[in-house]
């Protein structure tokens, strides 16, 4: 189908793209895997739309301190296969290599997938477990969240009116962690049905540090906390795997019921810990 | 598609009650609702603007409240159309004073009812409408607990 009419803006300056949504009416254009679709459906109908693609910077996977810095329009292939992401948050780029497929890998972007924070992306449950922060820049204000207050239900994230997702920051990995990113993708989509993201790190034979973080199961991604309490207090990998997703709201839709999804959240948890445990050094 | 959930409404049942059959507060309350007018005993035409994420479409369509029984239960249909879809609910809300222990009488809001959505909104949207669904009505409930808050803050 055709959209409806948009005024479209190129700007060349994140300056001038700060301008042009400074009053909250313009859409963001990063990626487009979302955005475009839904406007060809006419489920979305913006009256403008900003395209953040000839702003330039907005692309760059560096290090700085022991913090990965992912430009916002950095796409998902280009967080897969850069060196720094595959050396130094390897969890990250190990889950945006499991999105989607080639081509929306190709064109689709970190900033524009956490903005959209579509309840079964793969990478809020990275995000979370890597306890990340998302840098989020105004006209008059600059500013970072962490990624647990920033996805906060389906399709609504901490991004106010007039913010652009700027980049992405992720603690680097200790390098003698284990992590592991395992899902059940949709066989029509490649979204998550379920998602599990955990990191490990082993110290005297013993678990002393675990995360783990669900997406696709409920409204929005999330770190069980009570699992991973469980297993840096030393229980077995079953006991703690068994409370994934306790006492959380579940999605359910004609593919998988609520039940199930927290039946597969628990079993891909137990796959993860136990790869993720294989990987620690 | 089921639904069904309870929420906590900061009110003494008759309050409850009376806000949930109160148009101008189910006007407040309901996401993106534009406009609720009376067209007949207990039913009312509803414009609404539905906003989720980057998606966003107009439905015109109607309330209709039937089976009253204050102030324990009553029967809500709601109906809307739009561009992108049309959806359809009828549910039953039974109201349940809690046990009062922090000396603000409270009210549980039980809901059990069916959604029915079709259009491009369901052919394309399939695996979000229960989601979407739940957090309109999350939405809906928080909304009106601030507003029994409020109300009970200003008396």
């Amino acid at each position: 189908m055709i959209p409806h009419e948009f005024e479209y803006a190129s700007p060349a300056t994140l300056q001038e793209a700060l301008q042009l949504i400074a009053d909250g009416s313009g859409k963001i254009l990063a990626g487009g895997m979302s955005l475009i679709p839904m406007m060809k459906l006419r489920l979305a109908a913006p009256g403008n739309v900003v395209d953040l693609g000839r702003v330039p910077g907005l692309k760059q996977i560096s290090e700085s301190q022991g913090v990965v810095h992912i430009g916002a329009m950095a796409t998902h292939h280009e967080v897969e296969t850069s060196a720094v992401a595959r050396s130094r948050c390897p969890l990250l780029a190990e889950a945006a290599g499991s999105i989607g497929d080639t081509q929306v890998r190709n064109m689709g972007t970190i900033g524009g997938s956490i903005a959209h924070a579509d309840p079964a992306a793969d990478y809020p449950a990275a995000l979370l477990a890597l306890e990340a922060t998302v840098r989020l820049v105004s006209a008059h204000s600059d500013r970072t969240v962490a990624a647990a207050d920033f996805f906060l239900d389906a399709f609504t994230t901490a991004i106010e009116p007039g913010e652009i997702v700027l980049e992405v920051l992720v603690p680097a990995e200790d390098t003698s962690e284990g992590y592991k990113y395992e899902k059940v993708a949709h066989p029509a989509s490649g979204f998550a049905v379920v998602g599990v993201a955990v990191r490990v790190k082993r110290s005297a034979g013993k678990i002393s540090m675990a995360r783990i973080a669900v997406t696709g199961m409920g409204p929005h991604a999330f770190r069980d906390l009570a699992a991973e309490k469980l297993l840096e207090g030393g229980a077995d990998a079953a006991k703690a795997v068994a409370v994934v997703g306790e006492g959380q709201e579940t999605n359910s839709d004609l593919y998988a019921g609520g039940d199930y999804r927290r039946h597969l959240a628990r079993v891909h948890a137990a796959r993860a810990l136990a790869a993720a445990i294989s990987r620690c050094t | 598609m089921k639904v069904s959930g309870a929420y906590t409404i900061p009110a003494p049942r008759e309050r409850a009650y009376a806000l949930l059959q109160d148009p101008a507060v189910l006007a407040k309350c309901m996401p993106g609702c534009e406009s609720l007018d009376k067209i007949g005993e207990d039913e009312y035409a509803m414009r609404m603007k539905m906003l989720l994420g980057s998606m966003s479409g107009l439905f015109e369509g109607k309330v209709k409240i039937s089976d009253p029984h204050p102030p324990l239960t009553f029967r809500l249909m709601v109906t809307g159309a739009g561009k992108i879809g049309f959806m359809k609910g009828e549910g039953v809300l039974t109201l349940t004073p809690i046990e009062d222990k922090t000396g603000v009488p409270q009210t549980s809001v039980q809901y059990e009812g069916d959604v029915q959505v079709g259009g491009t909104i369901a052919v394309v949207g399939q695996r979000l409408i229960d989601t979407t669904a739940k957090m309109l009505i999350k939405r809906f409930f928080e909304t009106l607990s601030r507003e029994a808050a409020t109300a009970a803050a200003a008396n």
